[in-house]
């Protein structure tokens, strides 16, 4: 089976931009779905039972049924009651509420884990309420969240290749339309593989960085 | 919905879950080698190792539609008359052995190195230490994740649909086209693999609760 890398290969700057717009929607994904999952993990802990319950039903449902379902029931199923989303719309909607139900997971996992008798010691140390959430809770929470935080992200810059299902050209749209043009489609979707994993290594060394900076989290990379 | 719909749904409920426990059984079958494998410690396994590795870090950074439609695509060139739903399988079994191996290595490695020593004073071959000391300490370290897993990868296999294998989704989409309200056929789909996710995720918490408890170091 000879393979010809030349021809995709020289359309580089085409899926290199795939790959930003891919990178464009797990960040836009994962801040809208850290939203959520803040509002939800906030509301967990002091909001009235029937708002509790709301939530943890959403929580569950979200991560028990698969994102593509949930993004073609966003896609072919609202139009019937009017909301018509564009495929990039759909996906996006689809990808962050996904996201704020497992952010929402595990933010609660990091607010749990803090005691209140760390929080009394601050404040008997004379803390202000913000130096108190800038120099224990955050460090502390931080220490918790922070490997499952990057993981998910991580999850997520993968997960945007569900987007060409409905037509979005990232990374893996672009790589299908090579591919058809080309008739070279294992060449094309190698090297969206590789550009998958130099993405995904790039931003995972990124957060690691991040944390040993900002939190001194001792992470090894891989 | 007519009696055929109800067995083509079926047919794609019993499909998803033969692709997840055929990729989630070779997953731990091979997964077991390839950590196994990556624990080797002597120089001349280093290549060995350093392939799986390989193997371990591609497999998990790629995403799997982009593995699927790789595998797919290969086979087509390679002219293999292979149906979707082995080109699904061989998938599912490269991806899940990559994730499973990551889990299993790290429960081997969560027994505490006193103990390789303790087994290899005790003069036990390595087969044996495996069997009697490590394994039995190390499962409880890969059940809650390994099941974890699993649920994540019941998800995944939706995206086989987009080859064309006759699963849950593919079913769904085949009913939505036949005319029947999308909301419908679709909220049905999200019920039936929330149907098989839920006991799995509570059985992975209840695991978790009772392993965590039990752990001795």
């Amino acid at each position: 089976m000879p393979l010809h890398f030349g021809p995709i290969l020289e359309q580089w700057p085409y899926l290199l931009g795939g790959a930003w717009l891919s990178l464009k929607m797990a960040v836009l994904a994962f801040t809208g779905g850290m939203l959520i999952g803040l509002t939800c993990a906030a509301l967990l802990q002091f909001a009235p039972l029937y708002l509790r319950r709301l939530i943890t039903s959403y929580v569950t449902f979200a991560t028990n049924t698969p994102q593509l379902v949930q993004i073609y029931f966003l896609f072919f199923g609202l139009p019937e009651v009017g909301v018509v989303l564009p495929p990039l719309g759909a996906a996006l909607v689809g990808m962050t509420f996904n996201a704020g139900a497992y952010l929402c997971e595990i933010l609660r996992a990091g607010i749990l884990s803090l005691r209140s008798a760390e929080l009394e010691a601050a404040e008997v140390l004379g803390f202000s309420r913000i130096q108190v959430v800038r120099y224990v809770m955050i460090p502390h929470v931080m220490k918790v969240m922070f490997p499952s935080l990057s993981n998910q992200f991580i999850i997520m810059t993968l997960g945007t290749s569900m987007a060409s299902v409905f037509g979005v050209e990232e990374l893996t749209g672009r790589a299908e339309n090579l591919g058809a043009e080309t008739y070279l489609s294992v060449e094309a979707f190698s090297v969206a593989a590789v550009l998958y994993l130099t993405l995904s290594l790039v931003a995972t060394f990124m957060l690691i960085a991040h944390g040993r900076l900002m939190y001194r989290i001792k992470a090894r990379l891989l | 919905m007519s009696y055929y719909d109800g067995r083509l749904l079926l047919t794609g409920l019993l499909t998803t879950l033969g692709l997840a426990v055929a990729g989630g059984g070779a997953g731990f079958l091979f997964g077991f080698a390839v950590a196994l494998g990556r624990t080797t410690r002597s120089r001349a396994m280093a290549p060995l190792r350093a392939a799986l590795f390989v193997y371990c870090l591609v497999f998990r950074r790629v995403p799997f539609l982009v593995t699927l439609l790789l595998v797919f695509f290969v086979c087509q060139s390679m002219n293999a008359d292979l149906s979707t739903l082995v080109v699904a399988l061989i998938t599912t079994g490269l991806i899940a052995t990559a994730y499973l191996s990551e889990i299993i290595r790290g429960g081997l490695e969560s027994v505490h190195a006193d103990q390789w020593q303790a087994v290899q004073a005790l003069n036990f071959n390595h087969w044996q230490a495996l069997r009697y000391v490590i394994v039995p300490q190390a499962w409880r370290v890969i059940l809650p994740p390994a099941v974890g897993f699993l649920v994540m990868f019941i998800k995944d296999t939706a995206l086989a649909s987009q080859i064309g294998v006759m699963e849950l989704t593919s079913a769904g989409k085949v009913l939505g086209n036949k005319g029947l309200p999308s909301m419908l056929v679709y909220g049905m789909i999200l019920l039936l693999y929330f149907l098989i996710s839920y006991p799995l995720t509570r059985l992975g918490r209840r695991a978790e609760r009772r392993l965590a408890s039990t752990r001795n170091h």
